[in-house]
């Protein structure tokens, strides 16, 4: 097409063409294979994994009837894993997606940077020193999370604030909360420090359906009531913090909004799961590299519900004897892939 | 139409201050440029006008009330911005970035609407970049990029228009290609606009009001043809430099000076055959000069006129040209240019200069002007009989410069002794005419009253004289003279290392000089004039390293001292005898004249101009630096503070 067909046409309002169009038809089969892939992972986790459950007595289940046995396995135990797993997946999925695309940077993810480990701190001291183990442990890990936030923050701030400042800012803060955690464990009785090593690696097995709401309710605030705001906000961020100002944005509120969001989504779920290992970093560059353009949010928390169910499957199905934790699995898939990123982003200069 | 004001405006980052109670009136509807060197605060204030930065003392008022006080989305209605770097998102699409300056017309659920998209619509078609709607603003040139970057304020649909450096990192067909449209949009839509630019000759081009900042304060405003000045750019920018009228635009053109040592080349692109030194029939080559001198040294050389061929009958009535050294030249002035507020070049011409010259280079040649009285000459035979056909007999010319003298100056007029700056026999590949022609450069100084220039009457006939107007002139003849003329100083004999001094009086005597040196000599060639405009530039095929020293505000003659004492080193203890103290010559009452001979020395200076300046050389080269007396030329031409007469 030319550009003379292309200035003449009469344009649709609000009707994107050319290449938008194209990439929001990339980005629309993007979501519907993911959700594809997603449904039937869940399928097969739930009639046909290990212990395999009669299709029949599933579907009665399913309908609402009680089966003895089947039933208390489905309802109570793989069902609520799959909703905590997805809903988990999806947030830490958003949150790092919208760390990476206001920074510009694949590596600014929350696990990167530091505020899932300022989470997990949290968590653990709330749950070794406090025993707390409900929906409070939530509340602890968000405040963590946004406490470290606000110290990488503080720390990169002074000079230009850049991507690369943060992210450093963010390793260094996270290997010293490392360290807290390792304290914290070995100041504990051995029960507690191995409940809270299995937490930290990440793990579905503590799933409930009262879990399952405080997520669903906590995300589904976050997700609702902030996120489209932040969206909004964040098509002017990404232009330049002056461009956004001269567009009217108040720069400072919408960055404060935009981090607590983005960490609240990240840490409401690790509260539940424990740090699920990679699964904001990979969410984001996953619709990037689908959608052969920027990082999509919305489609980054699709993409990260689909990589916890999967991992759920494999970490329940991967062994005969042995129920991974879900972490382990996603750490084994996203190591490798973060070693790409590394590689690419040295080769295309947009590195950390 | 929005306004914007700046009205004690202390701006300061970390309590270092930067920009410091400014005052600015924006003028709504015109292009209104921001210029400065780096770091004078010129970015910064576009911040604080576009309400990014809180000043730390006074406002900035938008429609008369203080900015800070509006919410921002208003203040994004009627300002749009388009700051330094700003960044596109991977894979946006021109239309998505341009699309994104509709926020501030969008409440918090409204969706894109049809009046959104006409403005996107609109922005792009004023900007030229409706072609480039669909295609990823990564992927586009640097020129289209910003125009897109425009686009996207423009969609703002403001009234005023600020951009940060908009041509940084563009080529300069990309910056104009910016520029243009930028001016297009204020001249199409009346959009007020503001821009920082670093580009002094672009902004003189583009703005309609220019606003030059220095450390903080604005040194100067208003239409360019005020603001850029020699004396702003030397202010603002540091930078010595002369404005010229832009050949394309007519705005001022700004062409900055270095130290100018590049003359040197000459001799590297004479081995290539080519000669810068062959202008164009016509054009001015250089400059020539002017000097008003004393009596005493005119009496002087009047002599040489009487002079007469020895062993002729000294009573024996024959042609001038036949027996006197000196002849008067009846001439006519052919034309007249200003070469620089300085300098006037006459060039004259007339069948009598066939006599004229030395059949060698002129030089230095002094020649003497007679200049008429107001109310013009009177009868004068004491002159007429110098002329080449003039019957006369050498006895009869003797004391005639006495006679002369003693005739009353409101009938005999003025003599005033000047070099000649070119000289071109008929038939020269530059002279047009059927006669020899002469260029004479007259310095002009003096005051201007009533819109006439006075001065000496020098300087009242080198600024008044029209072509066709007869001016008398004594000079060589032909006939009679060579090389070893008396009016002829420069005598630099074999030497390989010559430096040249003067102030503009001796300018045009220097650049004549520069032009007649061989390959084969090296030096310095300094010449001190009043402002940058009065470098006029100088061909020479040798190694000279020609300076150009503008005076400026400092004391006439403490540059080229400085640069004289530059340029000749005083030697090591014990290599030279340095406390021969030449004897004093109070400059006020005798002529400081002192040539050297012609001799085998490498070294031969030629220094010329305002007496007291030369005398201080002179100590200089004399006294500190030990140089041979005999080395030197050592000329006053005119003594500062002293009238003519």
């Amino acid at each position: 097409m030319s550009a003379i067909e292309q200035s003449t046409r009469r344009h649709e309002p609000g009707r994107p063409t050319g290449v938008a169009a194209r990439r929001s038809a990339r980005v629309r089969i993007a979501a519907l294979w993911m959700l594809l892939v997603l449904l039937a992972t869940a399928a097969a986790y739930i009639f046909w994994g290990r212990d395999r459950l009669p299709v029949d007595e599933v579907l009665q289940v399913l309908g609402g009837a009680s089966v003895p046995g089947t039933s208390f396995i489905l309802m109570e135990d793989r069902l609520p894993r799959l909703v905590v797993g997805a809903l988990a997946g999806a947030g830490l999925g958003i949150s790092g997606a919208l760390f990476q695309r206001w920074l510009g940077n694949p590596l600014a993810s929350p696990d990167v940077i530091g505020v899932g480990f300022g989470a997990s701190a949290a968590a653990i001291a709330a749950m070794i020193v406090f025993g707390v183990n409900d929906w409070k442990l939530s509340a602890f890990a968000l405040a963590g999370g946004l406490a470290v936030a606000a110290v990488i923050y503080w720390l990169s701030a002074s000079g230009q604030r850049t991507g690369s400042r943060l992210i450093l800012a963010g390793l260094a803060i996270g290997a010293m909360l490392q360290a807290l955690i390792q304290f914290l464990l070995t100041q504990t009785e051995v029960n507690t420090a191995s409940d809270a090593m299995r937490w930290l690696t990440g793990s579905l097995s503590a799933s409930t359906w009262e879990r399952a709401a405080v997520l669903g309710i906590g995300l589904g605030a976050a997700g609702i009531f902030l996120l489209p705001v932040v969206l909004r906000q964040l098509k002017l961020l990404e232009l330049g913090e002056d461009a956004a100002a001269a567009l009217g944005l108040h720069v400072g509120r919408a960055r404060v909004l935009l981090v607590f969001t983005a960490v609240a989504l990240g840490a409401i779920p690790i509260a539940v799961t424990g740090p699920l290992a990679f699964v904001a970093f990979l969410a984001g560059p996953i619709t990037a590299a689908l959608s052969r353009s920027a990082i999509h949010v919305p489609l980054a928390g699709l993409t990260g519900a689909t990589l916890v169910v999967v991992a759920n499957f494999f970490a329940a199905n991967l062994f005969a004897q042995i129920n991974l934790p879900v972490g382990v699995i996603t750490g084994a898939f996203g190591a490798p892939f973060l070693i790409w990123v590394l590689v690419r982003a040295n080769s295309t200069g947009n590195g950390g | 139409m929005a306004t914007l004001q700046a009205s004690g405006l202390t701006l300061a980052y970390d309590k270092v201050t930067i920009v410091d109670e400014l005052s600015l009136d924006i003028p709504a509807g015109q292009v209104s440029i921001v210029v400065g060197a780096n770091g004078c605060g010129k970015s910064t204030l576009l911040r604080a006008l576009s309400r990014l930065l809180k000043p730390a003392g006074g406002q900035v008022l938008l429609d008369g009330a203080d900015i800070h006080s509006k919410p921002a989305k208003e203040v994004a209605k009627t300002l749009g911005l388009l700051p330094q770097s700003p960044t596109a998102p991977d894979g946006i699409t021109s239309r998505e970035l341009i699309s994104r300056g509709r926020y501030p017309h969008q409440g918090l659920f409204k969706r894109f609407s049809a009046e959104d998209e006409a403005a996107v619509n609109r922005a792009m078609e004023l900007t030229g970049t409706a072609g480039l709607a669909d295609r990823p603003v990564d992927e586009l040139s640097g020129g289209q990029r910003q125009r897109v970057w425009i686009a996207m304020a423009l969609a703002q649909e403001t009234d005023l228009l600020l951009l940060d450096e908009p041509t940084t990192f563009l080529d300069v067909a990309h910056q104009l290609e910016v520029l243009d449209v930028v001016s297009e949009l204020n001249r199409t839509r009346g959009i007020t606009v503001v821009i920082v630019l670093h580009d002094l000759n672009l902004a003189a081009r583009y703005a309609d009001y220019l606003v030059a900042l220095k450390d903080g304060k604005i040194y100067a405003a208003g239409h360019p043809t005020e603001v850029v000045t020699e004396k702003t750019v030397k202010a603002v920018f540091g930078m010595p430099s002369r404005v010229i009228p832009d050949p394309v635009a007519g705005t001022p053109l700004v062409l900055p000076i270095g130290r100018q040592r590049v003359l040197r080349t000459e001799s590297v692109l004479a081995a290539n055959g080519i000669f810068r030194g062959d202008a164009p029939v016509n054009e001015p080559r250089a400059l020539a000069e002017g000097l008003e001198q004393d009596s005493a040294v005119i009496e002087e050389e009047a002599q040489a006129a009487t002079r007469a061929v020895a062993e002729a009958d000294p009573n024996l009535a024959r042609p001038a040209r036949e027996h006197l050294q000196t002849l008067a030249f009846q001439t006519t002035v052919l034309r007249s240019q200003q070469l620089s507020p300085s300098f006037r070049r006459l060039t004259v011409g007339g069948a009598d200069l066939e006599d004229f010259g030395t059949n060698s280079h002129p030089l230095d040649m002094r020649i003497k002007l007679l200049l008429p009285p107001e109310a013009g000459f009177g009868p004068n035979s004491e002159i007429a009989s110098l002329r080449p056909d003039a019957l006369t007999s050498p006895a009869e010319q003797l004391g005639w410069y006495q006679r002369w003298l003693a005739i009353d100056p409101a009938q005999r007029g003025y003599m005033r002794t000047y070099t000649v700056r070119a000289f071109r026999e008929a038939g020269h590949r530059d002279n047009l005419g059927t006669t020899p022609e002469l260029d004479i450069d007259f310095v002009l100084h003096g005051k201007v009253v009533d819109g006439r220039l006075q001065g000496g009457p020098a300087t009242e006939f080198g600024d008044r004289a029209q072509p066709g107007d007869p001016l008398l002139l004594l000079g060589p003849n032909k006939a009679l003279t060579d090389d070893s003329y008396g009016g002829i100083e420069f005598r630099p004999g074999a030497a390989s290392r010559i430096v040249l001094a003067g102030d503009e009086t001796a300018a045009p005597a220097i650049c004549a000089i520069l032009e007649s040196l061989p390959a084969n000599v090296t030096g310095h060639a300094l010449i001190e004039v009043p402002e940058t405009t009065d470098i006029l530039g100088t061909t020479t095929r040798s190694g000279i390293s020609v300076q150009w020293l503008t005076r400026g505000t400092a004391e006439h003659g403490s540059l080229l001292r400085d640069a004289v004492r530059g340029a000749v080193a005083i030697p090591g203890a014990g290599v030279v005898q340095t406390t021969a103290d030449p004897e004093d010559i109070n400059v006020d009452e005798d002529i400081l004249w002192e040539t050297g001979q012609a001799q085998s020395a490498p070294f031969y200076a030629w220094i010329a101009g305002e007496a007291g300046t030369v005398k201080e050389l002179r100590r200089y080269l004399v006294r500190d630096a030990g140089i041979d007396r005999k080395q030197v030329a050592f000329m006053g031409y005119w003594r500062r503070g002293k009238q003519e007469n």
